[in-house]
């Protein structure tokens, strides 16, 4: 390894990137735009809901049991529909995602200790929406469920201590770590740095040593004394940088703008995104070290990088929910393993002690990208 | 006047016919289609979903009692898997930092008696919200089954003790869940794939073809050729359409269906037409992107750029009116969102024109600008 | 000379999947020697040097660099501190982004030049090449013409012993390459650097002291040029005779080699020179015989002899009738195209200033002139695809400023890269331009015909256009640009990649296609050589007609402005070039191991040749005259604009 040359292909690719409209926006602005971009629109939050009642009792008890509708949080009412007819038009416009129906005699059935069935009528085009609207409106008609029955038992004579030993009187504490308030983006936020990171500094790595070989510079690396190792290091090294300096750009973004909850330690941060840096870049560098032109560099690239990161990182689609080949995938793609870094250091304040499975996984891959493109990369080819 | 007509129409046939002779000998266009169109939607539908399932549950019973264990297994599979007891809050504390468990259940030592005295009885539920969408999940569908089980737990006893005399007012929730009855995101997440796919196609095949007659130098030829700009372009987006389609019919009647059970329950030629519509005002941004541009490569770098915020505004992953209120704005501005509730509409709803008119219009009216503005960039550099 | 070569090569064999690319070679260069390998595209130089450079494997033979046996990657990395490499392509391997510095810099740290040796070395090289006014230039803001040099910079600047130059003169105009070559010149001589250099220019040979004609694969000969030379004894005779077809008949007759040349036959005299002209005027009698010159033959004639004897050589095709059908009728009097005073602004920068000529039913018009000189800007204009900012001008009949769509339907136009979808097949090919140019459907048939016949593709009809050789896509080309049957032809570059046989066959049709069809002709071209092939040529500099007349006429113009030109056989060629620019005759160049000067008095000038030559000790074996090339036509005339130019700045 010389020094000297590992300088000069360092500093030539550099000056490359910084002249080359089109390599430096794709380094240093269309990433954070993408983040903005990803982070503003990926909201997985599931409040309001839209939703209209059908209220066929028109009775005082039926009002007051949409009012456990209406006040949650989670939905957002949309006003009483008095012809039933509008439902199918409604839910298939997309103007509303649930609507919830009171059947006739609500309230005499009830006073008369008859179940009554609400039916709840879902639009399912969003599944995750759907189920967790069901879960809510479950848990309101179990609740309510165990008032009506409280309070037929005060009316029936019983104290209020009494009608609660007879009821039970189970109260579920429910806390949330992490991220109490459940805001999506404060989970999304970091997860996104994972993805923009594994978007473009792969792309550059690959592209720009094929474009090389398309244009025939690649000749002046296979007719000099420069070794593979040093050009591949000089190759390497400026998108890992590039990459770094991404990372510390986009946790800015995630903690200042997106107010992200960082609990970890931001040194081991950027130790984590220093390995994965250079796992990125260097499943470009591998993948540029066998193809031969541009256009197979972005498709392969695209696929080997974007497909895993957002399907089987467990970003978007939990790993526990994957069929078994899924769950084989993701656990070869190094995207899984960075977004429970970051997981960790942003949401949980976990570090090395408790991560280091996985750091020792993407150092793992660094090693082995570089190994493999060390092997496929000949400075005399074939052709 | 039809001498004129009669060689604009032979100018179209020789030049579509062209294309498509063209595409068919571009073994690695005509690769990455047959894959967009069958197995990257496999691969998509299989597998993943947006599902909370096999949830790790740990416990910390300190009651023992019947009551106990019988709330404990009402958490059950698919949602939640018991993965075992841990009486040490600090190993349980750690088990939630390291991913190890999701949910971490405590039932006090007098939960049963409190129950039983009518005492509150307060169980404690902490659950990993990194991931909010697990999170929010997992916290609606514990709320129902901690409400459901006071609820039948006091029916239990009421019923027991005669106490309502036999009849029992209560809510029960009826669920209907229309358009993707079991909530499946086998059927969500391929539909939204092959939206995708459309989108990225549309956009990337014109640009191809037209880069490539760049690239080779024939363009030269066709502008001193008594072909009008129109006539070059025109074709290209026609031809490219055409294998859109027909890729679009092996996925709907190659993997939707037969995999994936997806029924069609609307009008096909609604279907089509809409589709063919979509594919070529799409195609406006490929033609733009196509007199900026000098190599395949960087036609598929722009792709990239270009397709990430449309996927994030269209409406795919989130709901309009789960944007923050600017983006749900700019999300009537992105002619896929408009498209992917015609495809939800017709395919899964099986409606028509009558309710999709708002939608239809609306890709109309983007669609005709966006195919405006590439023809205008196309007639600007080539006219 | 040093006994063992640099580089020898014994059976060499090298393939690209089925296409066989080198087929078995050998070749010894001598050490201090400019060695070039001549051969068109195809013919296997660009891989031979690849292996000899180490950066390609090679299927069989052996490679040897400095003795050694070049057979893995780490062998090569041995050699290659002591060797320059300059791939194929203008400036594809130098930093289009990078300054002409930076590039300098980066390869120089790659090769761990010292920084003391690199500024040193730096300057000199950028000042010979006269590159440092543009030290901070970025590369791709260069001219072909620098980019080259800059290329040789950057290769030299480890001082190797061994430079491999591919192609390092394609695409660069007649006045930077005379410059390249007389820099490398220089730096090999001052050095002892041995050099392989490639060119697919055939009077570049003479720039070489040995060389090897490369054809598919083979070496055709090998040996000094003039060695050469003399493998295909004969003369060349030039014929102005009418009528000239049937002379062209004839001659094509009696003899193997007969080209048109405008209004010159060129036939090759396989005897001895004094019979050339009578045996040419005995065939041609009964004719009206204007006027026979003798010469001695060019690499070019021997190269198409060794073709034939290799039995290669293509028998001449004649020219096929067109089929009946829808035609273009004009007025066959009136000229094809007449352009009057076109200008054409591109903002502040005048591209095309003032340009006027015509170009006549039946009359092949050369457009002649470096990239930049406004060559393509006229043909835009010409062709309906630009507007022009001043002037007038018609082209088959219709007016170019308001015609454009007229223009453009009756316009055949066949560009540099040929412009034939190479994943069409041949018919799928020529029935896409019938469309285009709305031929009646009833008449496609006979012309795809036709089409097939003239350019020779008869049982290849469904072949992909991407599998023919370059000669055949050609004809197709030409064949697709003539389906509508224009009166008017375009031809952009079109003989650029194809071997010399393949030119000769497409100029014969080209030739038929104007005194047969009356089809007008307009030509350009960076091959001087092809230049001979018009009736008459325009040449543009920086957007002006700086010439216009017939070849014969611009050469006597030349002759007359300029003098007669010398011929120095001496040794020391190198020292003899410095010593007379030395004493007042800077236009002494190099070629080869010959001298060569223009004179006006010819005499007086051989006589202070003489003096000069002898008072620096350097002994004179001959100098003889030479014919004037359009390159020297060319060099000439920008040479003098850019002195005025010069002067008046």
């Amino acid at each position: 390894m010389n020094l000297t040359r590992l300088a000069a292909v360092i500093a030539k690719e550099w000056a490359e990137i910084t002249r080359d409209r089109l390599f430096l926006g794709l380094a240093f602005v269309v990433p954070p735009v993408l983040m903005l971009v990803f982070g503003l629109g990926m909201n997985l939050d599931v409040e309001n809901i839209p939703f209209v009642i059908v209220d066929h009792d028109h009775t005082p008890q039926s009002r007051e049991y949409a009012y456990r509708m209406i006040d949650s949080r989670y939905f957002d009412f949309k006003g009483y529909l008095n012809d039933e007819h509008q439902i199918p038009r409604l839910l298939s416009r997309g103007a509303v995602r649930a609507i919830v129906v009171i059947p006739d005699k609500f309230e005499e059935d009830l006073a008369a200790g008859h179940a009554v069935t609400v039916q709840t009528l879902m639009d399912g085009s969003f599944p995750l929406r759907a189920n967790i609207a069901r879960g809510y409106i479950g848990a309101i008609n179990a609740y309510y469920t165990q008032e009506l029955i409280a309070k037929r038992l005060t009316t029936a004579g019983f104290s209020q201590k009494q009608a609660r030993q007879q009821m039970g009187n189970l109260r579920l504490e429910m806390r949330m770590l992490y991220n109490q308030s459940g805001k999506s983006i404060w989970s999304m936020a970091p997860k996104m740095v994972m993805m923009v990171l594994m978007m473009t500094p792969p792309l550059l790595t690959a592209v720009s040593l094929v474009r090389e070989k398309e244009r025939g510079s690649i000749l002046n690396i296979y007719a000099s004394t420069v070794t593979r190792g040093e050009f591949l290091l000089g190759k390497w090294l400026p998108y890992a940088g590039i990459s770094m300096v991404n990372g510390v750009l986009l946790w800015a973004l995630a903690v200042f703008y997106f107010q992200a909850p960082f609990k970890g330690s931001f040194g081991f941060y950027l130790l984590a995104t220093f390995i994965y840096s250079f796992t990125t870049t260097g499943i470009g560098l591998l993948v540029s070290s066998f193809v031969k032109t541009q256009i197979a560099a972005v498709v392969m690239t695209m696929v080997v990088t974007l497909v895993p990161a957002i399907l089987f990182s467990g970003m978007l689609f939990p790993l526990s929910s994957m069929g078994p080949q899924a769950q084989v995938i993701a656990y070869l793609a190094p995207a899984m393993h960075y977004a429970r870094i970051i997981d960790g250091t942003f949401m949980k304040g976990v570090g090395l002690d408790k991560l280091w499975p996985s750091v020792l996984s993407l150092l793992l891959y660094a090693v082995v990208l570089f190994s493999l493109a060390y092997y496929f990369f000949t400075k005399r080819p074939q052709e | 006047m039809s001498g004129r007509f009669g060689e604009i129409l032979q100018h179209m046939r020789v030049m579509t016919l062209k294309e498509l002779l063209q595409f068919r000998r571009d073994v690695f266009l005509l690769i990455i289609v047959v894959y967009a169109f069958s197995a990257d939607i496999y691969v998509a539908g299989s597998g993943i979903e947006m599902e909370l399932k096999h949830a790790a549950l740990t416990v910390a019973d300190y009651d023992q009692s019947s009551a106990s264990r019988d709330l404990i297994y009402s958490f059950r599979e698919p949602q939640f898997k018991l993965q075992g007891m841990e009486m040490n809050a600090d190993r349980a504390m750690d088990m939630l930092d390291s991913g190890k468990t999701m949910l971490y259940l405590e039932i006090p030592a007098n939960f049963n008696k409190a129950l039983l005295s009518g005492d509150p009885a307060q169980i404690q539920l902490l659950v990993d919200t990194s991931n909010s969408v697990l999170g929010s999940l997992a916290t609606s569908y514990a709320a129902q089954i901690v409400a459901g089980y006071g609820v039948q737990r006091a029916m239990e006893r009421l019923s027991v003790a005669g106490a309502m005399g036999g009849s029992m007012p209560m809510v029960n929730s009826a669920h209907r869940v229309w358009f993707n009855p079991n909530g499946l995101d086998r059927w969500f997440v391929p539909i939204n794939e092959m939206l995708t796919m459309i989108t990225m196609l549309s956009i990337m095949l014109p640009a191809a073809a037209m880069v490539r007659e760049k690239e080779r130098g024939t363009v030269e030829q066709l502008l001193v050729s008594p072909l009008t700009p129109l006539e070059i372009m025109l074709p290209k987006v026609f031809a490219m359409t055409m294998v859109i389609l027909l890729g679009v019919t092996v996925t709907v009647y190659g993997v939707l269906g037969p995999i994936f059970h997806i029924p069609f329950r609307g009008n096909v030629f609604l279907f089509y037409t809409l589709t063919a519509i979509y594919v070529f005002s799409t195609a406006g941004f490929g033609l733009a992107i196509s007199t900026v541009v000098n190599n395949l490569a960087q036609v598929g770098l722009m792709v990239i750029m270009l397709l990430s915020p449309m996927l994030m505004l269209s409406g795919t992953f989130v709901p309009p009116e789960a944007m923050p209120t600017v983006l749900g704005y700019l999300m009537l501005l992105s002619p896929l969102h408009h498209f992917i509730e015609i495809v939800m509409g017709i395919l899964l709803k099986g409606v028509g024109l009558d309710v999709l008119w708002p939608s239809v219009l609306g890709m109309f009216l983007l669609g005709g600008a966006v195919f405006g503005f590439g023809t205008w960039r196309f007639r600007r550099q080539f006219g | 000379m040093d006994e063992t070569p640099v580089v020898r090569i014994r059976g060499l064999v090298k393939n690209y999947k089925d296409v066989h690319a080198v087929r078995g070679i050998d070749l010894d260069i001598p050490k201090g020697s400019l060695f070039g390998l001549i051969g068109s595209d195809g013919a296997g130089k660009s891989s031979t040097m690849k292996t000899v450079a180490g950066v390609m494997s090679y299927d069989a033979g052996s490679v040897n660099v400095f003795g050694n046996l070049i057979d893995s990657e780490s062998a090569a990395e041995r050699i290659k501190l002591r060797l320059g490499f300059m791939p194929q392509g203008l400036g594809q391997n130098l930093y289009p982004d990078l300054s002409i510095e930076e590039n300098i810099n980066f390869f120089a740290r790659l090769r761990l030049v010292k920084s003391e040796d690199l500024g040193e070395r730096k300057e000199k090289l950028l000042r010979m090449t006269r590159l440092d006014k543009f030290r901070d230039r970025a590369m791709k803001n260069l001219s072909g013409g620098m980019k080259q040099k800059l290329g040789l910079v950057c290769t030299l600047i480890h001082e190797p012993e061994l430079v491999i130059l591919d192609e390092p003169t394609t695409g660069v105009d007649p006045v930077s390459r005379r410059d390249f070559w007389a820099i490398l010149a220089e730096l090999l001589a001052e050095k002892g650097i041995t050099a392989l250099v490639s060119t697919a220019y055939m009077d570049e040979a003479s720039r070489f002291h040995s060389a090897a004609l490369m054809h598919h694969g083979r070496i055709l000969a090998t040996g000094e040029i003039e060695s050469l030379l003399r493998m295909a004894p004969g003369t060349v005779a030039s014929v102005a005779a009418q009528p000239q077809l049937e002379a062209l008949k004839r001659l094509r007759g009696r003899f193997e080699q007969v080209v048109a040349l405008g209004n010159y036959l060129r036939v090759f005299v396989p005897e001895q020179t004094a019979d050339a002209e009578h045996v040419v005027r005995d065939v041609l009698k009964g004719l009206d015989v204007t006027e026979v010159q003798t010469d001695t033959p060019e690499l070019e004639d021997v190269y198409v002899s060794l073709l034939e004897l290799n039995g290669e050589g293509q028998a001449v095709r004649e020219l096929p009738s067109p089929p009946e059908g829808t035609v273009i009728h004009l007025d066959p009097n009136a000229p094809v195209i007449e352009a009057v005073n076109l200008v054409r602004d591109f903002g502040a920068f005048r591209a095309v200033d003032h340009v006027s000529f015509e170009v006549r039913p039946g009359e092949i018009f050369g457009l002649l002139g470096a990239n930049g000189a406004g060559k393509t800007t006229v043909i835009k204009m010409l062709t309906g695809i630009l507007r022009p900012s001043e002037g007038a001008g018609s082209v088959a009949g219709a007016d170019m400023r308001h015609s454009g769509s007229t223009i453009k339907k009756r316009i055949g136009y066949m560009s540099q890269a040929f412009s034939l979808y190479l994943d069409l097949s041949v018919v799928e090919n020529i029935r896409l331009y019938a469309g285009i140019y709305a031929v009646p459907q009833r008449e496609i048939e006979p012309r795809l015909r036709w089409i097939v016949d003239l350019a020779g593709l008869e049982g290849m009809e469904n072949a992909l256009t991407g599998s023919l050789p370059m000669g055949l896509r050609q004809r197709l080309a030409l064949g697709c640009a003539l389906v509508h049957r224009p009166p008017i032809l375009f031809l952009d570059e079109p003989t650029s990649g194809v071997d010399p046989m393949g030119r000769r066959e497409f100029w014969d049709v080209l030739f038929r296609l104007s005194r047969q069809e009356g089809v007008g002709l307009l030509v350009t071209t960076h091959y001087m050589v092809e230049a001979e092939y018009c009736d008459r040529i325009a040449l543009m500099h920086a957007g002006k007609v700086v010439a216009y007349d017939s070849p014969a006429g611009l050469k006597a113009d030349v002759e007359k402005r300029f003098g007669q030109l010398l011929e120095i056989r001496c040794e020391n060629p190198y020292r003899a070039q410095s010593v007379l620019r030395d004493h007042g005759f800077e236009d002494a160049t190099l070629f080869g191991r010959r001298v060569q000067v223009l004179a006006r008095d010819a005499e007086a000038v051989k006589n202070d040749v003489r003096k000069v030559l002898d008072a620096a000790k350097i002994s004179v074996q001959s100098i003889g005259r030479l014919p004037l090339t359009m390159e020297n036509v060319f060099v000439q005339n920008v040479l003098d604009l850019e002195h005025k130019a010069g002067l008046a700045a």
